[in-house]
């Protein structure tokens, strides 16, 4: 009697547990959903919807059209798509020179330039400075100011210093005994060795890039230049309606057409998360695998 | 051997690897040590022609005995207190209630689900909440309608922006952050469950006597690391949360400092103001890693 009040008690339980679970992945999805239905949806229904609905109303593609052929748009995806890729592709190429070089047990001034990194996470002086030294090298208005203003991360790079450790030193010194130089040591055993971790840090910094705002905004002065997440910015966190839908288009608009800027707004969202959306199912493969292990430990 | 022979040796071993270094500490040096001899501008008065003046604490001056500065910083620190006692208790039921489920499906249906807003930007996210608590065609409002409730412009209520800045971090950062407590936990020796089983011990005491002490070390050092970032409010959040109506409310050190310097051109005063968010939060965050490596063995880095 007694074990069967418990088994039915722990059902009620289950029962619990799993719902409340079932409402958070909807309060995380919905407003998302919400968003996605209010894009796709045509704009006549768009007046009536309410935040609660998921699925679109009349279906239609207008507003992505707009989205997808809007000069301001456009430009902003390029630039975020070129700061990401070339930025990231430096970022590996740097982050894993180092990181080889300091998980060498014996280099003589390991400590020191350990030591050296780890100053800058713990200090840092302020947006201010950044600026003056940014305007000082002359890399105001360049792509370059928010490439090179993050090329490595210290975060990241103690990441990789850490599992390049793990790696087995039998291998390495067979390499090294089959004459293979430290470039080549790098190249053909610890890189090869090391691609979960660099598959993770890869991730991380694609996507450091991608959500970067704040130091485009700041360092750029020329509009042409700005990624997406600035544009988005200034659309839907701002409200400048006019940069979007243009003075001429304002001037006559009507009623059903101010409506679709709250489409537009929602289809601006959901443009800037499109790419993060397309690699999530590779960050969660290798994210939470490296975290999980990284926290393990 | 001499000193001058004791290096050109390890140079001639060890120089493909100071090659591989040299980008990495020019870069550091360059972009995070040349930053910190420029903030030598919060002791001066900036000029945009000839060189800086040297005006000492002067700044200091203005900074502490302004009213504006004073409420920043007492913003900073409630934010930071609230986030601390709503946001940070959260990812520990999560983690706990995951480990739960059973069926490594729905598991693995939750995690996926709320992991994602860890990986949005904060201005998407702005965007997400703007349109969700929109007092004519938001959610929540919406919700609050369904049971009778007038609608609330909780973007634009004094009562309610600090709030909207706990909700948000929580939608944003809590899922993601119960991944090192769920870690934890699966690191957990299972024979001590199974002991505890054996000893008749039902969901809940396994849950105290087991799940709980088996994670207190990651809760404490992360806990740590918490305070020892107590000052960094989250410039990014704000930023994008922020408006005209509600400002005062949610102006924090950091976006002060923006405001101020980037905005208001006011570049020596915002450089004090940074600069004294950078050596206070210096000195709390190696506290907190020393503190931490003392309790748990564990350091911050």
């Amino acid at each position: 009697m007694a074990s069967q009040n418990r088994t039915s008690l722990e059902k009620m339980e289950q029962v619990i547990i799993v719902s409340t679970l079932l409402l958070l992945v909807v309060i995380t999805v919905q407003p998302i959903l919400n968003l996605l239905a209010i894009s796709l949806s045509s704009p006549e229904k768009v007046l009536l919807m309410t935040g609660m609905t998921v699925i679109p109303e009349g279906f239609s593609t207008d507003v992505w059209n707009i989205l997808l052929n809007h000069p301001k748009v456009r430009t902003g995806l390029m630039n975020s798509l070129f700061i990401t890729i070339s930025g990231t592709f430096l970022n590996i190429i740097f982050t894993a020179l180092m990181a080889w070089a300091l998980s060498r047990p014996n280099l003589p001034g390991r400590r020191i330039i350990f030591i050296f990194v780890l100053i800058t996470i713990v200090f840092e002086p302020g947006i201010i400075p950044d600026y003056f030294v940014i305007k000082d090298l002359g890399l105001l208005n360049t792509y370059w100011a928010v490439i090179l203003f993050k090329m490595v991360n210290a975060w990241y790079l103690i990441i990789l210093i850490r599992f390049f450790e793990e790696i087995p030193e039998e291998l390495i010194e067979a390499a090294e005994l089959d004459g293979a130089g430290a470039f080549q040591t790098l190249w053909h055993v610890v890189l090869p060795l090391a691609k979960p971790a660099l598959a993770t840090i890869t991730l991380f910094y694609l996507v450091y890039h991608w959500n970067e705002f704040l130091r485009p905004m700041i360092y750029f002065n020329d509009q042409d230049m700005w990624p997406l997440q600035v544009v988005l910015r200034q659309f839907v966190v701002e409200g400048d309606k006019v940069a979007i839908v243009g003075l001429e288009s304002m001037a006559n608009y009507d009623a059903s057409s101010q409506i679709s800027i709250r489409s537009l707004k929602a289809g601006m969202i959901l443009f800037t998360i499109a790419p993060v959306l397309m690699i999530y199912p590779l960050i969660l493969k290798f994210f939470t695998k490296g975290t999980m292990s990284g926290a393990v430990k | 051997m001499s000193r001058i022979d004791r290096i050109t040796r390890s140079l001639r071993v060890w120089w493909p690897y100071y090659l591989m270094l040299a980008p990495g500490v020019i870069y550091f040096l360059v972009f995070h040590y040349f930053p910190i001899y420029k903030a030598k501008l919060a002791f001066e008065d900036f000029r945009i022609i000839g060189p800086n003046i040297w005006v000492g604490m002067k700044h200091y001056y203005v900074l502490f005995t302004s009213t504006a500065f004073k409420q920043v910083l007492l913003n900073t620190l409630i934010i930071s207190g609230m986030k601390m006692l709503f946001v940070f208790p959260v990812p520990i039921f999560l983690a706990l209630l995951i480990n739960e489920v059973r069926g490594d499906g729905l598991r693995k249906v939750v995690q996926s689900a709320i992991y994602l807003p860890h990986f949005l930007s904060w201005v998407v996210i702005a965007g997400i909440f703007i349109a969700a608590l929109s007092p004519s065609t938001g959610v929540v409002n919406d919700i609050r309608g369904v049971v009778g409730l007038a609608p609330r412009p909780f973007m634009t209520e004094a009562g309610s922006i600090r709030w909207v800045l706990v909700f948000s971090e929580i939608w944003r950062s809590a899922g993601w952050d119960s991944l090192l407590y769920f870690a934890a936990i699966m690191a957990i020796d299972p024979q001590l469950y199974d002991a505890a089983e054996m000893d008749g011990a039902n969901r809940w005491q396994k849950i105290r006597h087991v799940t709980l002490p088996g994670i207190v070390p990651t809760i404490a050092t992360l806990f740590i690391l918490n305070v020892g970032l107590f000052l960094n409010a989250g410039f990014d959040q704000v930023f994008n949360l922020t408006n005209d109506a509600i400002r005062d409310r949610i102006d924090i050190l950091d976006t002060y400092v923006y405001r101020i310097g980037l905005q208001t051109g006011q570049f020596s005063l915002a450089t004090a103001a940074g600069l004294f968010k950078g050596i206070i939060g210096l000195v709390m965050i190696v506290a907190a890693h020393n503190f931490s490596k003392k309790l748990t063995g564990k350091g911050v880095w």
